[in-house]
């Protein structure tokens, strides 16, 4: 098989093929590298590629599938992650300068589960810098591109793994996301992204960004691609005082596309007020398809939504500043300057602001579930807005210039806030550039987005286009 | 007395950066604004139930 073909296949694909020994794990390692190497000079989303283990680990797993020892879905898949998720004996930067030097000791709990499960690693993604934003524009390693266009932004803070899986240096990855940066990014870079319930995946040796609102999950290709990986890394860990004991779902088993009776939630005073024309439209028009495959439509009221943006802003911040705080009183040069403004802003807000948001976050909670008492799923978009051109710190949202940051996270935070899952999914293109539709759910039900997800992603028109990049480089 | 940005931030040992200091009046100013007087959410009594375990971090 031609590498081009290797490298734009997704997991769902691939593994069928390595399982009947069609394809073999090194040869596929192989193409990705040469392709990562090949993109890099454009894409840069590699911080550093373990080119000699990973021909080694996939070697390690031929063998054992060879002789018959296939583990599943991600035995012998070469994935690169994200740099602030630990690997044992490797520098982990956080692509920062502060930890450019940083080696764990031990594996992240989810590293330790991939490694189980045969995964052959090819090296750390950048992002932006300790994940405190959603450009990806780094001062210490510079910009990720977005393979759609050069010109724009991958999304962020997971940046580095949209981008990568997006033009096939890797064929996974995973993200981490406080705020929308497992999602941003997928949306940006037309990939599928999964934050799952907080508490279902362990958070064990990835660095924090702000401890109540962090998760780590699935950047794949394909929403199969996601529910074969979070198979793997959900699961309770006595090392992560937030995870929880429930049950995990077989996920890929409960993907069947019947979406027949589903009710689907919709908010219109939140999550389609001030969205660009183009994405609106894409959003809209992807609810339809599931419509006409017999889901209904019912509208819900989410009163504490006005005060998302306040508690999702006065958290974060206070979180994220009390974790950098030491840095901040003895090396700030240290820092990018836009990570350093926001950690100087993180130290404002009172005991009592923060109190508050966690106030108004119980009751964001209440009203979320008693929306899903009415509806199993809430879609809107993604992101209310296109990716912007690298260096703006402002949008255009339908002619009007408007904060980058503050509006890209506005459909996203409410996610973190209350831990739901959400997952987000291509649903087409506007001026050249991939749209996210964003589906949420009950907590601990990520198998009812997927499946969601997945019969909306049979029927994206644009579901096969590729980056030219990926095809010709 | 109101404190200035810069002078709650060095009373915290932070030196704000002097090209930061209106970019963070605004957005301070807009968090402001985004909290408006949360009439309506009723905040007095709700319990945030932070939890604490005796023992451990998680119920066994």
């Amino acid at each position: 098989m031609l590498s081009k073909e290797l490298v734009a296949k997704s997991v769902e694909e691939l593994a069928p093929l390595i399982e009947n020994k069609s394809i073999s794990p090194v040869e596929l390692t192989e193409a990705i590298l040469d392709h990562a190497d090949a993109t890099e000079e454009k894409i840069n989303a590699y911080m550093e590629m373990y080119r000699k283990e990973a021909i080694e680990g996939a070697k390690k797993a031929e063998e054992e599938i060879v002789n018959g020892n296939y583990r599943g879905m991600y035995h012998g898949i070469p994935m690169a992650i994200k740099d602030n998720v630990y690997f044992k004996d490797k520098v982990s930067t956080m692509s920062s300068k502060i930890h450019k030097d940083f080696v764990s000791a031990h594996d992240a709990t989810v590293i330790a589960k991939l490694r189980n499960a045969g995964v052959v690693f090819t090296g750390k993604l950048s992002m932006h810098e300790y994940a405190w934003g959603i450009t990806n524009n780094n001062p210490h390693y510079g910009a990720v591109k977005n393979p759609w266009n050069l010109e724009k932004i991958p999304g962020g803070s997971s940046g580095g793994s949209g981008a990568a899986v997006a033009v096939g240096s890797t064929v996974a990855s995973l993200g981490t996301d406080t705020a929308g940066s497992i999602r941003i990014p997928s949306s940006a870079c037309g990939i599928v992204g999964l934050k799952q319930t907080h508490g279902r995946v362990s958070k064990y040796g990835v660095y924090p960004l702000a401890w109540s609102l962090d998760h780590v999950g699935p950047m794949t290709k394909t929403v199969k691609d996601a529910a074969g990986l979070l198979q793997i890394i959900a699961g309770f860990d006595k090392n992560d005082p937030t995870t929880v004991d429930v049950p995990v779902d077989n996920y890929l088993e409960k993907i069947t596309g019947d979406v027949k009776d589903l009710v689907i939630g919709v908010n219109e005073e939140y999550f389609f007020n001030e969205v660009d024309d183009g994405i609106e439209k894409l959003v809209r028009a992807g609810i339809q398809t599931l419509v006409n495959q017999g889901a209904k439509v019912k509208e819900v009221k989410i009163p504490m939504l006005q005060y998302a943006e306040w508690a999702e802003l006065v958290t974060s911040l206070s979180e994220a500043s009390a974790i950098h705080h030491s840095d901040m009183l003895t090396r700030p040069d240290d820092f990018g300057h836009d990570i350093r403004m926001l950690f100087e802003l993180g130290e404002l807000p009172s005991a009592v602001d923060y109190l508050q948001a966690q106030q108004i976050r119980r009751q964001l909670k209440q009203d979320f579930q008693k929306a899903f008492e009415e509806v199993d799923v809430l879609m809107m978009p993604t992101l209310p807005i296109l990716p912007n051109d690298i260096g703006d710190d402002w949008a255009n949202l339908n002619g009007k210039k408007v904060d980058l940051i503050d509006n890209i996270i506005r459909f996203t935070g409410p996610g973190n806030l209350t831990g739901l899952p959400a997952l987000s999914v291509p649903c087409g293109f506007s001026e050249g550039l991939p749209v996210g539709l964003q589906i949420m759910g009950r907590a601990f039900d990520e198998a009812t987005i997927l499946n969601t997800g997945y019969a909306l992603e049979q029927t994206n028109p644009m579901k096969n286009k590729k980056p030219d990049l990926l095809l010709n480089a | 007395m109101s404190l200035t940005i810069k002078e709650i931030l060095e009373n915290k040992g932070i030196t704000p950066r002097e090209e930061h200091l209106e970019i963070l009046e605004t957005r301070w100013k807009g968090m402001q604004a985004l909290r408006g007087d949360l009439k309506g959410a009723n905040i007095d009594d709700a319990d945030i139930a932070l939890r604490n375990i005796p023992g451990g971090d998680h119920v066994e």
